[in-house]
């Protein structure tokens, strides 16, 4: 199994393009980052924040405002008070300001490590080597996984190199005196909190990577099944932009089956913030949907590759 | 040693209900070269694949060295050193890289082994270049390699002539007499080309239309007193028509070159010693089309894919 598995990252890494996919990611995060610092406004954080605080406090004393608009308001009221006293200033203008940014490029990674998904098995098909593949000693279950893995391996690889990239860069940047940092956080009872910033990071992170494991799945379930590393790439690659947008018109649409709907699910961040897709989906309700879509990807890849006739 | 190397009993594959092979049994001895020859489209490549375990049977079931490849596929197919169609490697790797792939896969690869093979196939030199910079040649020696690292005890080679220059394809004969001669592995070669086959092989079994239509050592072929077309080169033709017309049995063609006979063997010495002894000059004596090639386009019925 080990040699299955060097076997498949020199497969990938003896690869020129593999090296620019990184190229590009990391060029793109740093370019991001360098554009978004010269958007920030370079005053006295103190003397904005009181500002933005009288301007919050003045909002609230309107009658007209709903209740959970309210509490919203109140709760970053009591943070940037928080911020004041404490002398902390605001997280986007720390490195870690920067690092949250980049986790918005996660979308990059879903889509080179699609790429990487859709060619692992469709291509050994396409070029021929699937033959010499499978007439050595291991079993086709052992192949496949190894090539799963691969492909996972890769998505880790690619999410360390634009972490790393973002905080060296935006630390660079802003400074790494904030380091730091904590995460402040307000409960309804406007008791601010603070927490460790590199597991919130961390976190933000890894919500958005559950996207990407599925469509990395699915990408990697197509490539198998339909042995086509373009029909795979289309389809991941459309979900990756297109995926929430159907989302949000199925939920508005209000039809029954829409929360059987793979992205109504994946962003499970709103269970945080207790404002699901669609009234009355919980978490572990879209935990279960993600889990079993998951096995279907797994089971349809594995079944189908283990009972085809290879006839490339 | 009694069991022979490859054995395959009644297999049969139907896909979407066509019987693409139909119940093909037959065996392949340890040390012998066998040739799979058939028309293309006969079944040669889809027989190949169900060996090695990239098809499935419908029926039957097809044993290395004893063991089924459908129920003990790794036993099996650790005795096999396979090329399926074209050698087909990763073309952005090298090809030392392409190797040590392959060697990975199979446990107790040695990097001399290694070494070894590519001394064997002699691509000492480009090893250490991409397979995209390579020759059909030359990928085709690579392809051989492969097969060979783990010291297979039954090669099977789909068309391995196929893109080889002439030179290349009697490096490859000789090279495969080498290793049944010495290692005694056996070989199964497919083509569909019979001059390589006369020369290569020791039997050959035909194939047509997914059935086996006969299988035959070279010597049965050659020597059952069946005919050829013989051409006889001749000082003076007219001379030699008169004698030969003296025997009603010897029906002969004159043609530019000379005189054109269908004998088998036996004719052949009489037909010469009549002449020489008729005091006609004889400047060559040539089998026009071999037996071989007669057979099979009589058993293959023209090579018909019906």
């Amino acid at each position: 199994m080990f040699n299955l598995l060097m076997n498949e990252h020199m497969k990938i890494y003896r690869r020129l393009r593999t090296w620019l996919m990184f190229m590009v990611l990391i060029a793109g995060t740093v370019t991001l980052l360098i554009v978004v610092h010269n958007d920030l406004t370079k005053g006295d954080w103190k003397v904005d924040l009181t500002k933005q605080i009288t301007r919050d406090q003045q909002r609230l004393s309107r009658p007209d405002i709903p209740a959970d608009r309210k509490a919203e308001m109140q709760q970053r009221l009591a943070v940037d008070q928080y911020r004041l006293k404490n002398n902390m200033p605001p997280t986007e203008l720390s490195l870690w300001g920067g690092v949250l940014t980049s986790a918005n490029l996660l979308v990059a990674i879903t889509m080179l490590t699609v790429i990487i998904a859709g060619e692992s098995v469709a291509g050994e098909f396409s070029s021929g080597t699937i033959k010499l593949l499978l007439i050595g000693r291991a079993s086709r279950s052992k192949i496949l996984l190894s090539k799963y893995i691969t492909t996972l391996v890769f998505a880790l690889l690619m999410l360390t190199a634009l972490f790393g990239t973002a905080f060296v860069t935006s630390g660079i940047l802003e400074g790494f005196d904030q380091v730091g940092l904590p995460y402040l956080y307000a409960t309804p009872d406007l008791v601010v909190h603070e927490s460790n910033m590199f597991t919130y990071a961390m976190s933000t992170y890894g919500y958005k990577c559950v996207e990407m494991v599925l469509l990395v799945t699915m990408a990697f379930m197509i490539s198998t099944v339909f042995r086509s590393i373009s029909i795979a790439i289309a389809t991941s690659v459309g979900l990756t932009f297109g995926g929430a947008a159907i989302a949000a018109f199925f939920s508005s649409r209000q039809y029954w089956w829409a929360k059987y709907y793979l992205f109504e699910n994946t962003d499970l961040t709103v269970y945080l913030t207790n404002s699901p897709m669609i009234d009355g989906m919980t978490r572990d309700f879209s935990v279960g949907v993600i889990v079993v879509y998951f096995v279907m990807f797994i089971a349809a890849s594995w079944i189908v590759f283990n009972k085809r006739d290879v006839t490339a | 040693m009694s069991t022979p190397i490859l054995q395959l009993k009644n297999v049969t594959k139907i896909i979407g209900g066509k019987k693409i092979i139909d119940r093909l049994n037959f065996e392949v001895p340890r040390g012998e070269i066998f040739g799979f020859l058939g028309p293309n489209g006969a079944g040669k490549t889809t027989t190949i694949r169900m060996m090695v375990g990239l098809m499935r049977m419908t029926e039957g079931d097809i044993l290395i060295d004893g063991k089924s490849i459908s129920r003990h596929f790794e036993q099996a197919i650790i005795k096999v050193g396979a090329i399926v169609e074209n050698p087909e490697m990763y073309k952005y790797l090298t090809g030392f890289q392409n190797l040590t792939h392959f060697a990975r896969m199979v446990p107790g690869i040695s990097k001399e082994r290694i070494q070894e093979v590519i001394k064997l196939v002699a691509m000492e030199n480009r090893i250490h270049d991409r397979v995209s910079t390579y020759s059909l040649g030359m990928r085709q020696r690579l392809g051989l390699a492969q097969a060979l690292l783990r010291k297979p005890q039954l090669l099977i080679l789909d068309e391995p002539t196929n893109g080889l220059d002439p030179a290349g394809i009697r490096e490859l004969r000789d090279y495969l007499r080498k290793l049944t001669r010495e290692e005694n592995i056996s070989v199964l070669v497919s083509s569909h080309l019979l001059s390589e086959m006369e020369l290569m092989c020791d039997r050959v079994g035909i194939i047509q239309n997914g059935k086996l239509v006969d299988v035959k050592s070279m010597k049965e072929f050659t020597d059952t007193g069946d005919s050829f077309k013989v051409l006889f080169e001749v000082g003076d033709k007219e001379v030699a028509s008169m004698l030969l017309s003296a025997e009603p049995a010897i029906a002969f063609n004159l043609i530019d070159d000379g005189l054109e006979i269908v004998l088998n063997r036996d004719g052949i010495a009489d037909v010469t010693e009549r002449l020489v002894r008729g005091g006609v000059k004889l400047y060559g004596i040539k089998k026009i089309a071999t037996s071989l090639e007669d057979k099979f386009l009589e058993m293959t019925r023209g090579g018909q894919i019906v």
